[in-house]
C-alpha cells in the first residue's frame, strides 16, 4: 500500500520533469543539461522573493517560476543557440553552465538548508497511511500539467507544430515555420515544467545547492527509457523509474542508497537494446 | 663527435626553431625540467607536479575524442586505477611502479566495459553513457565500504619518493613519456603506427571507414583501451601523489576538467590538452591562493567565454596564427617566412 | 620623454615599496583555522577559534620565552566537501605561503587524512577538532616519530558511539517507565557512510541486550531529499525509538519529515547539522523534539562553558558545534606554548602530551599517552571528555544526557522531553 501510494507520488513528480526535458530534447534535440538546475534555481528564487519581499506563496511562487524561465531563455540564447550544431559542445557548456549556476547559488547562500513553507501544510492519513498535503498537491498538479500540456500539443496550432519540429526539423522550415522559435518555445516550456516541479517540491525537501544532481540522473535515465521525443514515453518512463526507486526503498531498505546507480544501470540496459527507448523517435542520422 | 653535434643543432633548427609552437614547446619543457636548479616555491611545485599529472589525464581524453568517442565519464579510469593501485600497495605492498601499471590494466578492464555498450551509439547517447559510468562506479565504491573505504577511501598510501622533487621529476618523465606515445598514436602521417589514421578516419565518417575495410568495432575498442590505460598511469600517480585514494575523482565535474583542458587547449591534437592544462591549472592555482571564495565562478565564467568565442582552442588558435602549410610542399612554415623553407614556394 | 618619466616612476615606486615594507615587529603567531568555510561547520570552526584568540590577545597575548606576541588566525577554506585535491592544496598553502605556525581544525575525515600528511611532513601541530575516525590518531600509534604532531580535542566515533548508546539506554529506560512496557521496538535509521557502520553494528549487537528489539535498519544516501518512504515504513514497523546517525544534509530533511508526519517514535543519535541554529529555519519548526550528539550545550559543564556559549550566540547568531573546540585548541596550544617557552614543536608536543586543562568544551581535557591505542586522542569518560545530547525545545536547544548518568548532570540541563503526539499515539 505504502509502496503504491509512494510510488505515485515520486512519479507525479518525475514525470513533470522529464516532460519538460523531453520536450526541449525531442522538439529542439537540444542536449540542454543545465535544464536540472533550473529545479533548483526556482526554489531559490521563491525563497528570495517569498522572504524578502514577503510576497504571498501562490504569488511569489509564481513569480519564481517566471523569472526561473527568463533566465532560462536568456541563457539559452546567450549561450547555446549560437552553436547548436556542435552537439558536443553544447553538451559541455550546458554542463558547465549548470555547475557554474550552483556555484552561484552556493556563494549567494551558502550550502546550508532553506526551508520555504508549503502550500497546504500538515497531512492526510489515506488508507492507513500518512500522505503529506503537499504531496497530494504535486499529484494534482502534475495531472493537471500533463492534461494541459497535451491540449497544448495536440490542439493549439503552436503545439503541432513543435510537435512537427520533432518529427523532422529541416522540412519544418520549409513549410513556413520559424524552426529557431519553435525551439526556443519548446525551451521556454520545458523550464517553465522544471520551474514548477521545482515549486511543487520545495516545501517537502529543502532547498540545497546540490538538489538538481539526482534528479538530474533520473531524468536523463527515464528520457531515454520512455524515448526521446516522446512525450507518453516519458510520462510511463517517470512511473517506471519512480516506482522502481520506491519498491527499491521498501524491499531492500540497507540498499536505498543506490537507487541513482539502479537507475542508471536500467538506462543503461535500455540504450544497449533499444537505443529509442519504449516510444521514441530517432532521426535518420542518428541511426547507426 | 663535433660533426654529430653540428648535425644535431642543424635538426634542432630546422625542425624545431623553424616553428614557432615546436619552439614553445621545447623551451616550455626544457624549463620544466630545469627547475632543479631554480629555488622553488613548494606549493609551486605541487601546482607543476598536478599539471604533469593532468595532462596526461587530458590528453588520454583527447587520444579517445581523436577517435570519434566523447567521454563524459573519464574520471571512472581515472579513479578505477587508483583504487587498484591503493589497494595493491596497502594490502601486497606492490612496487608503486607494479601497483601504478596494474592499476592502469585495471583502468583497461573498465575502458573495455565501457567501450562495449559504447560500439553501439553515438553522439548524444554516447555522451550520456559515459556520464552514468563514474555514477555507477561511485555506487559500487559506497556498496562495498570494506574494499574502497567508502566514502573516507583509502589513506596510508606510501611515497613515489623521498623529496617532492624528484616526486615531480618522476611525473614529469612518465608524461614525455605517455604524450609521446599518445602522440605517435594519434599521428595521420606515420606509415609504421597506422592507430592514428585510422582513428581519424572512425571520428570523421564511420560508415566510409567501414566500407574501406577497417574494423570499427575493434579499433573503437582499443581507443577505449588506450586511453583508459594512460588516464590510468595518471590516476595511479595521482594517488601516490596525494596519499589518499577517495571517491571524488568519480564526481563529474572532475570527469568535465579533461574536456574543459582540451577544449581550451586544443581538440583531437595531443599537444593540446598539455598545453590546456599547464595553462589552465596553475591559474587555477593562483587563483586560489588569491581568492579561494571566487575561484569557481571565475573558472567557469572563463571557460564559457572561451568556449564561445574561442571554439578551436588555445594551441590551434596560435598556431593558425604562427604557422602556414606550403601551398606545393605541404610542409608547415612559420608565417613570418615569405617563401617555403624546403621547396622555395612563395607562400 | 615618455621613457624618462617612466624610469622616474619607477624609481618612486621602488622607494614608496622600501618605505612600506614591514619593519621588524613582534610577529604574531599564526595559527590557521582549516575547515570548509562555505558551511557552518568551518565557519564555526574559524569563529571559535577567533574567539579565543581575541580574548587572548586582549588578556596581553602568550608569553613565549619572555616576549608577549598575540595570535592571529588566519581562516583557510579547505572546501573539503568538494575535494581532496583542494584541501590539500590548501594546508600547503597555509604552511608555505602564510607560514603559519600551528593548525586547527578540519571537518572530513578523507580530507583530513591527506592534509595530516602534509602538516606531518612539515612538523606542524595540527589539532584536529571535526574528523571523528579513530584512524587520525592511530597513525600517532603506528609512526610515532612522523605524526605525534597530531592531537584531537574531539571524541573519536569509537567513544562517541559509547556516549550515543549511553543516552539510547537512558532514553530506553525513561520510555519503558513513561509508557510502562518491558520490551520496546528499535529502529536504527543511519546514512550509508562508512563512519556510521560500526555505529549500526554496535547498535543491532548491543540493542538486544538492552531489551530492545531491532525492527529494521534504514540507510539512505546521505544526500537523499526524501526519506518518507523510510520514515513511514519506520511507522508501520512499530518502533519507540528511532536511533540516528547522520552527518549530511539528510538529517535535516528527516528531521523536517519525522516532524511532519508526527512519526510515533522518539529519536536519539545524532544529526550534525542539527547542531546549527539554522537547523530550526530549515525544518521550518518541525525539527522540535530532535536530540543530538554533540560536544557542547547550553549548561554549566565547566565554569567557562556558559560564558563562551553566550558570547558565541550573541556575536555570531549561531550554536557552536562540536568542530568548534578550535576555541579550547587554541587556548590549549597557548598553555602549551607558555610552559614550553617556545614554538618548538617538539617542545609543545611534550607539553601537550602531559597537559590537564579544564576547557569551555570538556571538564577535563587531556590526551592518550604515547603508546596507548588512542594515543594523542581526547580521553573520554565521565570527569574528563563525555559530549553531551542537546534536544531541540521551541527554538532552542537544552542538554538532557547526561541526565544521571554515571552520577554526572551538569547544571542547566532538563530531562528529555517527549513529544506530545508520540505520548498521544502510545497511550490510547
Amino acid at each position: 500500500m505504502d509502496i503504491l501510494i509512494s510510488g505515485i507520488q515520486l512519479g507525479a513528480i518525475y514525470a513533470i520533469l522529464s516532460i519538460g526535458f523531453s520536450l526541449i530534447l525531442g522538439s529542439a534535440r537540444i542536449i540542454f543539461l543545465t535544464y536540472a538546475v533550473f529545479y533548483m534555481l526556482v526554489g531559490y528564487f521563491w525563497y528570495i522573493v517569498n522572504t524578502l519581499f514577503g510576497m504571498n506563496l501562490i504569488l511569489s511562487a509564481s513569480l519564481a517560476v517566471v523569472m526561473t524561465v527568463a533566465l532560462g531563455i536568456g541563457t539559452y540564447k546567450l549561450c547555446v543557440e549560437r552553436i547548436r550544431q556542435h552537439e558536443t559542445t553544447v553538451i559541455l557548456i550546458t554542463l558547465v553552465l549548470a555547475f557554474f549556476f550552483e556555484e552561484c547559488v552556493l556563494l549567494g547562500f551558502g550550502s546550508q538548508l532553506r526551508n520555504v513553507p508549503a502550500f497546504i501544510p500538515g497531512y492526510v492519513e489515506l488508507l492507513g497511511v500518512k500522505v503529506l498535503n503537499q504531496y497530494s498537491l504535486t499529484l494534482a498538479v502534475s495531472l493537471v500539467l500533463i492534461f494541459l500540456i497535451w491540449l497544448f500539443l495536440w490542439k493549439t496550432k503552436l503545439g503541432i507544430a513543435i510537435r512537427a519540429t520533432s518529427q523532422d526539423r529541416e522540412v519544418v522550415n520549409l513549410m513556413g515555420i520559424n524552426e529557431k522559435r519553435m525551439s526556443m518555445i519548446a525551451v521556454g516550456v520545458g523550464i517553465a515544467l522544471a520551474g514548477i516541479a521545482g515549486v511543487m517540491v520545495a516545501p517537502i525537501y529543502l532547498l540545497e545547492p546540490t538538489m538538481w544532481t539526482e534528479p538530474f540522473i533520473m531524468v536523463l535515465a527515464i528520457v531515454i527509457l520512455g524515448g526521446l521525443g516522446s512525450i507518453k514515453g516519458s510520462i510511463i518512463g517517470a512511473y517506471i523509474l519512480g516506482y522502481a526507486q520506491v519498491a527499491l526503498v521498501y524491499l531492500v531498505p540497507m540498499g536505498s542508497f543506490i537507487r541513482s546507480s539502479v537507475a542508471l544501470a536500467a538506462m543503461i540496459v535500455v540504450l544497449l537494446i533499444r537505443p529509442e527507448g519504449m516510444f521514441g523517435v530517432l532521426f535518420e542520422e542518428e541511426r547507426l | 663527435m663535433a660533426y654529430f653535434l653540428w648535425r644535431l643543432y642543424k635538426n634542432f633548427e630546422g625542425e624545431i626553431l623553424a616553428i614557432p609552437g615546436k619552439t614553445v614547446a621545447f623551451f616550455g619543457i626544457l624549463f620544466l625540467f630545469c627547475l632543479y636548479f631554480i629555488p622553488i616555491h613548494p606549493y609551486v611545485l605541487r601546482i607543476l607536479t598536478f599539471s604533469a599529472i593532468f595532462a596526461i589525464y587530458a590528453a588520454s581524453w583527447d587520444l579517445l575524442y581523436f577517435a570519434g568517442q566523447l567521454n563524459l565519464g573519464h574520471g571512472a579510469f581515472f579513479g578505477v586505477a587508483g583504487y587498484v593501485a591503493a589497494i595493491l600497495d596497502l594490502q601486497l605492498h606492490l612496487p608503486s611502479g607494479v601497483a601504478i601499471i596494474l592499476g592502469a590494466i585495471g583502468s583497461v578492464i573498465c575502458g573495455l566495459i565501457l567501450g562495449i555498450p559504447a560500439l553501439r551509439m553515438r553522439g548524444p547517447y554516447l555522451a550520456i553513457l559515459t556520464l552514468a559510468f563514474p555514477v555507477i562506479l561511485t555506487g559500487v565504491v559506497f556498496a562495498l565500504p570494506d574494499i574502497t573505504g567508502g566514502e573516507l577511501g583509502l589513506s596510508g598510501i606510501s611515497s613515489l619518493s623521498e623529496s617532492d622533487l624528484s616526486v615531480y621529476y618522476i611525473c614529469l618523465v612518465v608524461m614525455l613519456l605517455s604524450v609521446l606515445i599518445m602522440l605517435k598514436l594519434a599521428d595521420t602521417r606515420s606509415s609504421i603506427v597506422r592507430t592514428g589514421i585510422v582513428f581519424k578516419a572512425m571520428a570523421e565518417d564511420e560508415i566510409a571507414a567501414r566500407t574501406s575495410g577497417i574494423n570499427t568495432p575493434r579499433y573503437k575498442l582499443l581507443a577505449f583501451a588506450v586511453s583508459a590505460f594512460f588516464a590510468g598511469i595518471s590516476g595511479g600517480l595521482y594517488v601516490y601523489v596525494i596519499k589518499v585514494a577517495g571517491p571524488s575523482t568519480f564526481h563529474p565535474l572532475f570527469s568535465i576538467h579533461p574536456v574543459i583542458w582540451t577544449i581550451f587547449g586544443g581538440a583531437a591534437s595531443i599537444y593540446g590538452p598539455v598545453a590546456g592544462v599547464f595553462i589552465l591549472y596553475p591559474f587555477w592555482g593562483g587563483l586560489f591562493a588569491a581568492t579561494p571564495e571566487l575561484r569557481m565562478i571565475i573558472f567557469n565564467a572563463l571557460i564559457i567565454i572561451i568556449i564561445l568565442f574561442m571554439p578551436e582552442g588555445i594551441s590551434h588558435w596560435f598556431r593558425d596564427r604562427t604557422e602556414r602549410m606550403c601551398p606545393r610542399c605541404k610542409l608547415i612554415n612559420s608565417r613570418r617566412r615569405s617563401s617555403c623553407r624546403a621547396c622555395s614556394a612563395a607562400l | 620623454m615618455v621613457r624618462k618619466s617612466i624610469i622616474v616612476g619607477l624609481i618612486v615606486g621602488l622607494f614608496v615599496l622600501l618605505a612600506a615594507a614591514p619593519k621588524p615587529v613582534a610577529q604574531p603567531i599564526k595559527i590557521a583555522a582549516l575547515g570548509p568555510m562555505k558551511v557552518t561547520p568551518g565557519e564555526n570552526q574559524w569563529r571559535a577559534a577567533e574567539l579565543a584568540a581575541e580574548e587572548i590577545n586582549e588578556a596581553g597575548g602568550v608569553m613565549v620565552g619572555g616576549v608577549k606576541r598575540s595570535v592571529r588566525i588566519i581562516k583557510t577554506d579547505t572546501s573539503e566537501e568538494v575535494s581532496a585535491t583542494d584541501a590539500v592544496a590548501a594546508i600547503e598553502k597555509v604552511i608555505t605561503v602564510d607560514k603559519v605556525d600551528f593548525l586547527v581544525g578540519t571537518h572530513r575525515t578523507e580530507s583530513t587524512l591527506a592534509m595530516q600528511d602534509v602538516a606531518m611532513k612539515y612538523r606542524k601541530i595540527l589539532i584536529v577538532t571535526g574528523a571523528a575516525s579513530p584512524i587520525v590518531c592511530e597513525r600517532v600509534g603506528t609512526d610515532y616519530g612522523k605524526y605525534k604532531y597530531t592531537f584531537r580535542t574531539w571524541i573519536n566515533s569509537a567513544f562517541m558511539g559509547r556516549a550515543m548508546f549511553a543516552s539510547l539506554e537512558d532514553l530506553s529506560r525513561l520510555v519503558k517507565r513513561e509508557l510502562g512496557i518491558e520490551k520496546l521496538k528499535l529502529a536504527v535509521f543511519s546514512e550509508k557512510l562508512v563512519w556510521a557502520d560500526p555505529v549500526v553494528k554496535a547498535a543491532e549487537t548491543l540493542a538486544p541486550k538492552m531489551g530492545m528489539e531491532v525492527v529494521g535498519v534504514w540507510r539512505p544516501s546521505a544526500a537523499a531529499t526524501d526519506v518518507t518512504p523510510e520514515l513511514r515504513a519506520i511507522q508501520t514497523s512499530g518502533a519507540h525509538i528511532i536511533y540516528t546517525a547522520t552527518s549530511g544534509t539528510m538529517g535535516v530533511v528527516m528531521c523536517k519529515q519525522w516532524g511532519e508526519l508526527k512519526v510515533p517514535a522518539v529519536m536519539t543519535g545524532g544529526h550534525s547539522h542539527a547542531c546549527v541554529k539554522g537547523f530550526w529555519k530549515a525544518t521550518g519548526g518541525y525539527g522540535n523534539y530532535v536530540p543530538t550528539f554533540t560536544g557542547i550545550g547550553p549548561a554549566k559543564i565547566t565554569p567557562k562553558t556558559l560564558p563562551f556559549w553566550n558570547k558565541f550566540v550573541k556575536r555570531f547568531d549561531e550554536f557552536p558545534g562540536y568542530e568548534s573546540s578550535t576555541y579550547d585548541a587554541v587556548y590549549l596550544l597557548k598553555e602549551a606554548i607558555e610552559k614550553a617557552g617556545s614554538l618548538d614543536s617538539d617542545a609543545i608536543v611534550a607539553e601537550l602530551e602531559k597537559i590537564d586543562y579544564v576547557g569551555a568544551y570538556y571538564p577535563r581535557i587531556t590526551f592518550f599517552p604515547k603508546g596507548d591505542k588512542y594515543a594523542h586522542d581526547l580521553r573520554f569518560g565521565p570527569g574528563y571528555a563525555t559530549g553531551v545530547t542537546n534536544q531541540w525545545l521551541d527554538g532552542d536547544v537544552k542538554v538532557v544526557w547526561p541526565y544521571g548518568w554515571e552520577g554526572i548532570t551538569y547544571e542547566g540541563s532538563k530531562p528529555y522531553t517527549f513529544p506530545p503526539w508520540f505520548l498521544k499515539h502510545w497511550k490510547k
